[in-house]
């Protein structure tokens, strides 16, 4: 899909960057509900964020063992997938009371603005939370103009 | 028995209503409870929690559960799109059986609690032995 053939940017090229940043987030909600139309909402929960270096993309997948979490990365499209596995023992005299942790395989694509660096990507995963630092790929990183003198 | 095949699908946090004192926001842990012969076992999904930042109490008969994040989002990332809300967690629990305070134990492992809440002697089930005539 490309995200950037629906984009419209501001006409002004130096207009307000939070309009810009409405329009990214509007973009990947609407992509969602494209993809997740008649189903629940995809796992795991992600939230996106910006920074001098590029992207950091956390998720939430607690009690998710990091050998069972895998991350692949093409582009612009970053895919998690993995399973949760809940294990009940399953002998007499045990009951049940409460069951409301879920368990299953999952599998999301989270399309990034712009192409990353697969290969300067950091992945760490703590507390039951996936982080990942994808810098942009360098043909998109801002670059510093020298200013001369004339 | 688990459907190892289903998808699992996401579900919103649920926001625990507090009186205005306490600052930000506190979610509703989503909790399994299993009870064995001799102990409650108490599983909580705490996501962004470490072993530091929970705190659980058994005051009578009310057992407490509180949570706060172990690690923030740095102060130069940008949120661009957010799926989940960040806060603590918050919730309590009713206690039918007698349980054994002091054998209480308690383990966090991927954002995940492991609470082991053995029954008091008293109340553990026995089973009488029934000898033939």
């Amino acid at each position: 899909m490309d995200l950037f053939g629906l984009t419209r940017w501001p006409s002004d090229p130096f207009g307000p960057l939070d309009q810009m940043r409405d329009e990214v987030a509007g973009l990947f909600r609407r992509w969602d509900r494209e993809r997740t139309a008649g189903r629940g909402q995809v796992y795991p929960p992600v939230n996106l964020y910006e920074n001098e270096d590029g992207y950091v993309l956390t998720a939430e997948v607690p009690g998710v063992p990091e050998e069972d979490l895998h991350v692949s990365i093409e582009g612009s499209r970053v895919t998690l997938r993995g399973e949760r596995r809940i294990e009940y023992p399953d002998q007499p005299e045990t009951g049940v009371h409460r069951r409301e942790r879920q368990a299953g395989i999952f599998r999301r694509v989270v399309e990034l603005p712009l192409e990353v660096d697969a290969d300067k990507t950091e992945a760490s995963y703590r507390h039951g939370v996936l982080l990942l630092r994808l810098p942009k790929a360098a043909a998109h990183r801002p670059r510093q103009i020298a200013v001369s003198r004339s | 028995m688990v459907d190892e095949t289903r998808e699992i699908q996401t579900r919103e946090k649920q926001a625990v209503e507090r009186e205005a004192t306490r600052e930000g926001v506190l979610f509703r842990p989503d909790v399994d409870i299993v009870e064995r012969r001799d102990a409650y076992v108490l599983t909580a999904d705490l996501p962004g929690v470490d072993e530091e930042h929970v705190k659980v109490r058994l005051e009578d008969d009310v057992l407490s559960i509180d949570a706060s994040l172990a690690v923030e989002p740095a102060a130069d990332w940008v949120p661009l799109y957010n799926e989940y809300r960040l806060g603590g967690f918050h919730r309590q629990f009713r206690l039918s059986d007698r349980i054994d305070a002091s054998k209480i134990s308690a383990r966090m492992r991927n954002g995940v609690l492991e609470l082991e809440l053995p029954k008091a002697e008293a109340v553990r089930p026995r089973r009488i032995p029934i000898q033939g005539a």
